[in-house]
């Protein structure tokens, strides 16, 4: 995130540049007192950088995404059961990170969660 | 002590209907989907603006410049959900559609701003 965002001040900063470009361009052109037809093939490549290294930025800066599949891995949570005797511990790890560990002292069946 | 299926609070069914399975999403991650998209837009919108008002584009050709600029990133979005929008969004409206005219707004201030800035003063 870092990066794109570093990216994405230097298209600016690309597009600044090029802006500063036609202006002097311009004030030449009133100089010699022809029309502005256009910028010079420089200013346009410069200005097409620009434009890739913020469409880089625009699109990895804002984050990624998520799935929406709700048994999906990533919004899936683990359980491990582990038979500790005649007790029973259930680590549990739900997709908002927090864990859950009980202890059951009873003889219940193994509930996997899928 | 139970250990359940993980429901989030914004998931709707059981997961066992599975006639149900694809109208089920989890609403947090769409939104979240659709806030990234609206970033990128409303961005591309703005940079856009920028480059047509340097380019010193007048009348029609600018508003064509924004549906290029636009169209572009409707691509570049369905590349980076990898072509399998289903898995990230309800449907292919959301990432081609959604935000193309609130853009637009954006996109004529900064042309304005710009043409200004560097044919005008």
């Amino acid at each position: 995130m870092g990066l794109g965002f570093t990216v994405g001040v230097i298209g600016v900063l690309i597009l600044g540049h090029a802006a500063y470009s036609t202006i002097q361009y311009r004030s030449l052109l009133k100089i010699t007192e022809e029309e502005f037809s256009g910028p010079p093939m420089e200013v346009v490549l410069e200005l097409l950088v620009g434009l890739l290294f913020c469409m880089w930025a625009a699109l990895t800066v804002p984050g990624k995404f998520l799935s929406v599949h709700p048994h999906s891995d990533e919004n899936r949570y683990v359980s491990l059961c582990v038979r500790l005797r005649y007790s029973q511990i259930y680590c549990v790890v739900d997709f908002t990170g927090n864990t859950y560990v009980t202890l059951v002292r009873l003889t219940v069946s193994c509930l996997l969660c899928i | 002590m139970a250990v359940g299926h993980g429901d989030s609070s914004s998931s709707d069914k059981k997961p066992t209907d599975a006639l149900n399975d694809l109208q089920t999403f989890n609403a947090e991650n769409l939104q979240s989907n659709m806030k990234v998209i609206y970033y990128s837009r409303t961005f591309l919108s703005i940079i856009g603006g920028v480059i047509a008002g340097i380019l010193g584009f007048n009348g029609v050709i600018g508003i064509v410049f924004y549906f290029l600029v636009m169209a572009v990133t409707s691509a570049a979005l369905a590349a980076k959900a990898k072509f399998s929008v289903h898995s990230y969004f309800d449907s292919w409206n959301r990432i081609l559609l959604d935000g193309f005219f609130g853009g637009l707004m954006s996109f004529v201030l900064f042309w304005t701003f710009a043409y200004d800035i560097v044919h005008i003063f």
